[in-house]
């Protein structure tokens, strides 16, 4: 019997013996998250994670889907969000270290939010719960970690994990945490674009002065970097965190929309088609949404002030990597499942004045880089000798009088990196001095992103001017920022790691760390559980419909079969044995593969008398049909 | 002080040394966080204080003006001289030109162009007074001014992008 659900992918098998470190490349994106790792072959694979696929949708619902308290993520999730709007979360990085007072959180946005100690976002899911964006994120990344355990054979407890290189500390804090709560170890955080080229500098030997242009889900990223004998020196940075297909489905979801009424449910709803209609469009000039024609123009038009936002970082980066207008650019590289859209790729060709590059599949490019750089950091021997020098994405600098900020590194600086300078008390008998720590690059306080804000006290007191303090900015390897405050007569001094103002209180971390560990207990076999009785219960609707609408392709005995067999798989969803439902799912599928093909001959017949294929393509069990088909085929 | 030329393996001069990026990159090699991430913390510790003293020499030495200021200040000139009443004159209607060119949104690129010829100009006369032997104290007005030509054009340079 063909197994309907675990494909194999060939050469996965052999990674068990293989792959020694178990170190992995996460890519936690906006829409899909993918995990990668360099196997005996020296090269990264992407793993299958999620029904056959490496893309794992980052839709996390909380719900009583899979029992009380329990978590659903990636498809399964995904296809309980237009039915729960409010109890599952989609595209939580684009609320990474963000504060609920944030304009990004209050657009077109179906959640509930709740308010957290610190301002941080919090979502009020089902069953009176509030998760916050890393308590979602982590969720993913589990997920991630538990299914290539699934598929390795080996424990997965390192990790590399990539963030968009634009991301200021408080995001980077935040996705490190996260990896954290889902009990990895964090070697690195990787910038994406930089981990994209990564993958393309081995695969092609390039040398040169190369620009990632990195369109994802929710962020958009540009970086120049040079190559040079196998050391990738990134140049300059820019981007916009808040940036990206989402914004596209959202501007293409306004016009299906039009003026119809705004449930939570019919804003997932005009989303999802929105989504799928932008796919559709990628290839044909015009697609149906709702009964109603879209063409690529009008997408085109809906999103060209989207795109051509990413012009004006692109310049800047490229004027501060010293290749204005990208004369003496050796080559664009396309990064993201965004800069599929045939705009998109136009107007890049347009900016940069090149072809851009994207043998690599644009999706799983990330992924790929970050194992890599996983496998660098933990071999003995790593299959490469290469090495990443990155930069800071944004200046950090203090406030000073009259609420102006001085930078003490600028943007664009290489890490690992320190800058020090020193300051006066104007006071007189002045004993403390607030130290207030600002990201961006405007001049004023207000513009800037405050990081944090600290006093340094037992200061002597000194006519003014005489006190002098040195404040030091370090910057690490992942981009995270610590700064030390040292009055330099008496030494007096006070260092913290940058907890980020619209982060998380040390008491909401240690909150969420015990929690995850008491969720050790609820390990492997309790999310299997989890997951084989969604999709138990994904089966079974998606029979019932069709023995309701396509009943009639059955014989009597056939179909008391599959009722029996339905019968036997809901008893078996209500007890806690996953392997049992495992089994009666697997002869649900056996029973009714005939009846799917059967289901599926008659969708093609009646799309040749000019039904839309779609109209069958469409419902969950012709999906599973499909692969019914496909395997029957063989 | 700390001599970041020798911290570089390069001799001491003006001009950008010769080969300056391949041994930055040697070195990077050698001491960047990335090769120890197996090692023990002491050793880390070391790789990442050694990294970034590097990457600091690297950067100071790339520049011309920082590069300037560096080779004086290791051969005894410290900085914060009398300023001419003149030169802080200039300096006044130069920033208060780039106020104006950033409020209006425009002009700002010329303006840079200015103080960037006027700091090579500079850069030229204290490599002559180097070069020449003479007295090095005279140079110390004019590395104050690169000071505040260095510092008006990173903060050109560090304006927000243009849209």
């Amino acid at each position: 019997m063909p197994a309907l659900f675990e494909i194999q992918e060939p050469g996965e098998a052999r990674s068990k013996e293989a792959c020694t470190t178990g170190a992995v490349g996460i890519d936690l994106g906006t829409t899909n998250s993918l995990v990668a790792i360099v196997l005996g072959d020296g090269k990264p694979h992407a793993l299958a994670v999620d029904e056959g696929s490496t893309l794992l949708p980052s839709v996390v619902h909380y719900g009583s889907q899979g029992g009380p308290g329990s978590v659903v993520v990636g498809r399964a999730a995904r296809r309980l969000a237009a039915e729960f709007p409010r109890d599952t979360i989609v595209s939580v990085k684009r609320f990474m270290g963000r504060s609920s007072a944030d304009p990004e959180t209050l657009r077109l946005s179906p959640y509930k939010f709740a308010e957290g100690a610190s301002g941080v976002v919090r979502f009020a899911v089902a069953e009176g719960r509030t998760v916050n964006p890393v308590e979602v994120s982590a969720e993913i990344l589990r997920a991630l970690r538990f299914r290539a355990e699934e598929r390795l054979g080996i424990p997965v407890k390192q990790a590399v994990i990539t963030v968009p290189a634009y991301f200021d500390d408080a995001q980077r804090q935040a996705t490190k945490e996260a990896g954290r709560l889902a009990g990895l170890e964090v070697l690195r955080l990787l910038n994406e674009p930089t981990a994209a080229a990564l993958a393309y500098g081995l695969d092609k030997r390039s040398q040169g002065m190369f620009a990632v242009y990195d369109l994802g889900g929710g962020t958009f990223d540009i970086s120049i970097l040079k190559l040079v004998e196998g050391v990738f020196e990134v140049k300059a940075v820019g981007g916009d965190s808040a940036l990206g297909g989402d914004d596209f489905d959202r501007a293409l979801a306004e016009i299906i929309l039009g003026s119809q009424e705004r449930s939570p449910r019919r804003v997932r709803e005009a989303i999802d088609a929105a989504k799928a209609a932008k796919e559709d469009l990628t290839k044909a000039e015009s697609t149906e949404v709702w009964g109603r024609k879209i063409t690529r123009a009008q997408l085109e038009q809906a999103i060209r002030p989207l795109i051509e936002k990413t012009g004006g970082s692109s310049r800047r980066a490229l004027r501060d990597a010293g290749v204005p207008d990208g004369k003496g650019l050796d080559g664009v590289i396309l990064v993201g499942g965004s800069t599929r859209v045939p705009a998109v790729r136009a107007y890049v060709k347009q900016l940069f004045g090149m072809e851009p590059l994207a043998d690599i599949d644009p999706d799983e490019v990330v992924a790929l880089g970050a194992a890599v750089q996983a496998d660098l950091l933990t071999s003995e021997s790593p299959q490469h000798d290469v090495l990443l020098l990155d930069v800071t994405p944004l200046s950090l600098g203090l406030e000073t009088m009259g609420g102006l900020v001085e930078k003490l590194l600028l943007r664009n600086t290489t890490i690992p990196a320190r800058a020090t300078q020193e300051f006066t008390t104007f006071a007189d008998g002045q004993t403390g001095m607030d130290i207030h720590v600002l990201q961006g690059e405007r001049e004023l306080v207000q513009d800037c992103r405050s990081l944090a804000k600290f006093t340094l006290s037992g200061i002597p007191p000194l006519p003014p001017g005489l006190a002098r303090v040195a404040v030091t900015f370090q910057v690490d390897a992942d981009g995270i920022l610590s700064v030390t405050a040292r009055e330099q007569l008496t030494g007096v001094s006070q260092t913290i790691t940058v907890k980020p103002s619209h982060g998380l209180t040390d008491e909401e971390i240690e909150r969420m760390l015990l929690s995850s560990i008491e969720h050790a207990e609820e390990d492997v076999q309790a999310r299997l559980l989890i997951d084989n009785r969604v999709e138990a219960q994904r089966i079974l609707k998606a029979a019932e419909r069709q023995l309701e609408s396509n009943g009639d392709l059955l014989s009597a005995e056939e179909r008391g079969q599959i009722e029996a067999q339905m019968a036997t798989l809901t008893r078996a969803a209500q007890e806690s044995d996953h392997h049992s439902i495992k089994d009666e799912i697997d002869k649900l599928d056996y029973l009714s593969a005939d009846f799917a093909k059967r289901v599926m001959d008659r969708g093609i017949e009646r799309a040749l008398k000019g039904h839309s294929v779609a109209e069958f393509d469409q419902g969950e069990m012709s999906a599973h049909a499909k692969k019914a088909y496909e395997a029957l085929e063989k | 002080m700390l001599d970041k030329f020798a911290l570089l393996g390069v001799p001491q001069g003006f001009d950008e040394p010769q080969g300056l990026d391949e041994k930055y990159r040697a070195l990077a090699r050698q001491w960047h966080p990335d090769r120890f991430a197996r090692a023990k913390p002491p050793e880390r510790r070391k790789a990442l204080e050694q990294t970034m003293l590097l990457n600091d020499a690297y950067k100071t030495l790339k520049d011309p003006v920082r590069r300037a200021e560096h080779l004086l200040e290791l051969r005894g000139v410290k900085g914060d001289p009398k300023m001419s009443p003149e030169f802080l004159e200039e300096t006044m209607e130069d920033r208060e030109r780039l106020l104006e060119a950033k409020m209006s949104g425009s002009g700002v690129e010329d303006l840079a162009r200015g103080v960037r010829e006027k700091r090579d100009q500079t850069l030229a006369q204290v490599r002559e007074l180097v070069a020449r032997g003479a007295e090095l104290s005279e140079a110390a007005e004019l590395l104050a001014r690169m000071r505040y030509y260095a510092r008006y054009l990173d903060e050109v340079e560090g304006r927000p992008a243009e849209i």
